[in-house]
């Protein structure tokens, strides 16, 4: 091995590289997706997109694809929802688990990267479950519209009813809010001992989370100042999932409004950033 | 070396950890009050009992552990900095990479957090594979290695940006004496380019073979620590090693000696170690990787 090495490493200072970062995210990607239970969560989810066929109510109008959509979008939100929490939890445990974090972080790297690069490798891999759920729910969609154009022309006399590029916005924000989901998987894992724990909590978390509009609206009229209180800065810690829920709004019959759009996009961001710094705050006092 | 470069490699003073064992303020107490110096281009054996606080120690050299009291530094640079680490490569006890990587996967992926310079990686990973014998197995998945494998390519990825010290605990557990062999035959190169070695090892005739200073240390304490040589050697004894001599030549031997004040205090047949016969009959698997 030649002694005189090509590159100096002595005396450099080590700023934050996003090049790190990335490096960790895609060998994140890597591991997730040679995993059995991303192919498994995504052939189901799939599997449940395809047979909303199967359970269509046959009255050959809008409700029918209204259906398809509806349990598109719920098989996408069950299995993405368990896949973002078990492969966060999986992948950050792993690496402590079978201490390939020791000789990760006994490298010139920051905690803040390791961390970050985490989350963008799992939210990489929903990313793609989210793009692969949604491109085959438009094409069921799309394909069944055609069908009931040529079957039944007078009820699309208007043209296509779906606004499919909304249905992309939809798939978008349902990853937005599974990133939200994997930050706060992530801050528990940064300072839990177990994988279970972790996984037992971001369900918690996840339950907490689309649910916590009903107490808002039971106790934010009746209950004491205190409670009140409490109930909102309860809300304010735990993000409301219900606001990434437009498909009521969006998809068939009606259009989105992109200031929506774009207000609970950034709703997302901001609880993935602040979730994402505690995080890397936590990680960076954890004893490996 | 450079004025400004500190003769040590590694600088521990007076160092304590503790680890809160519950919620009511319970310690435990890993390491106290060490004080030591690693010289640079020595190979330097951390030894002790399990317990003792080899890893806690080793932990806290790298930067994952916080010394609860004390200080260390890496080349001068206080070991809790990223920038410490620059020159630094650790070999984890029984290291686990990542299985669904290839050997070469696994270096540059780590020779990429180590910032190698692009234009540089594909020669440098091919190099340090070669050098530890894995060419041959580097497109193989780690998941297929054996344990003297995984030890190799471990040793690949702490090479793989030419650190000046390299840390390895326990690199030979759980491998054959022909793969501890080659290891130590590493690690003796390794001394040769003017590297830092820190090992820790169980096989004590290992580390005596290899090391110039060792450290011993006991529930977290120093209790010994010196060359080698000065530790084990008996200053006031020699061995003579001879052709056999018959009865009545031995006996006029140590007549003479007696006469001038001296005692013959054991006359022995000299014996291989165990370890170097082993070798001398084992045939060494290629270098291209074990045989499985």
């Amino acid at each position: 091995m030649n002694t005189a090495f090509p590159f100096p490493l002595s005396g450099r200072s080590v700023p934050f590289s996003l090049g790190r970062l990335g490096i960790v995210a895609g060998n994140t990607f890597l591991e997730a997706v040679r995993q059995k239970l991303f192919n498994f969560l995504l052939l189901l989810a799939v599997a449940l997109v395809a047979s909303a066929q199967l359970f269509r109510e046959f009255n050959f109008g809008s409700s029918e694809l209204k259906f398809i959509s509806d349990f598109g979008f719920g098989a996408m939100v069950f299995f993405g929802s368990t896949l973002t929490i078990a492969a966060t939890a999986q992948l950050f445990f792993s690496e402590i688990e079978n201490r390939t974090a020791l000789t990760i972080l006994a490298k010139p790297i920051w905690r803040t990267e390791f961390i970050f690069g985490k989350f963008l490798g799992v939210f990489a891999v929903v990313g793609v479950f989210c793009a692969l759920t949604t491109i085959l729910l438009l094409g069921l969609l799309y394909h069944r519209e055609t069908a009931l154009m040529t079957a039944n022309p007078e009820a699309f006399e208007a043209g296509r009813i779906i606004h499919y590029g909304d249905l992309v916005l939809m798939g978008v924000l349902q990853w937005l809010k599974f990133g939200v989901l994997a930050a706060f998987t992530l801050l528990i894992a940064s300072f839990s001992n177990t994988n279970l724990y972790t996984v037992v909590m971001g369900f918690f978390v996840l339950v907490i989370c689309h649910l916590q509009y009903l107490a808002r609206d039971a106790y934010g009229s009746v209950a004491s100042l205190p409670l009140r209180l409490l109930v909102q800065l309860l809300g304010y810690i735990f993000p409301n999932f219900q606001v990434f829920n437009l498909a009521d709004q969006i998809g068939i019959g009606v259009g989105i409004d992109a200031a929506v759009f774009l207000r609970v996009a950034g709703y997302a961001l901001i609880y993935i950033a602040v979730i994402g710094a505690l995080a890397v705050y936590s990680f960076r006092n954890r004893e490996i | 070396m450079t004025p400004n470069t500190p003769a040590s490699a590694i600088e521990i003073t007076g160092l304590t950890k503790d680890f809160s064992l519950n919620l009511r303020g319970v310690k435990l107490r890993a390491v106290e009050n060490l004080t030591l110096t690693v010289p640079q281009g020595e190979v330097f054996g951390l030894l002790g009992p399990n317990g003792s606080g080899k890893s806690t120690t080793i932990k806290i050299i790298l930067g994952l552990l916080e010394p609860t009291v004390g200080e260390c530094k890496v080349f001068g640079v206080p070991s809790g900095r990223v920038d410490s680490r620059l020159n630094v490569g650790y070999l984890p006890e029984a290291p686990y990479f990542y299985r669904y990587l290839s050997g070469e996967e696994l270096v540059r992926f780590y020779a990429r957090i180590c910032g190698v310079p692009k234009k540089v990686l594909k020669d440098r990973v091919r190099e340090v594979i070669d050098w530890v014998g894995l060419t041959g197995a580097s497109h193989r998945r780690v998941g297929t290695y054996s344990k003297g494998m995984l030890q190799r390519i471990g040793l690949a990825q702490a090479l793989v940006h030419d650190p000046r010290l390299i840390i390895l605990d326990e690199p030979t557990a759980g491998v054959d004496p022909v793969g501890s062999a080659e290891i130590s035959e590493l690690i003796l190169k390794l001394k040769k380019q003017g590297k830092t070695v820190l090992i820790t090892s169980h096989l004590l005739a290992q580390i005596e073979d290899i090391c110039d200073r060792v450290a011993i240390l006991d529930k977290g304490k120093l209790i010994v620590e010196g060359a080698v040589n000065d530790l084990v050697g008996l200053r006031d004894r020699q061995s003579l090693i001879v052709d056999s001599l018959p009865p009545a030549e031995l006996d006029e031997l140590r007549g003479w000696l007696a006469a001038r004040g001296h005692v013959l205090n054991a006359v022995e047949q000299p014996r291989t170690r165990l370890d170097q016969l082993f070798l001398s009959k084992v045939s060494r698997p290629k270098k291209e990787g074990d045989s499985q």
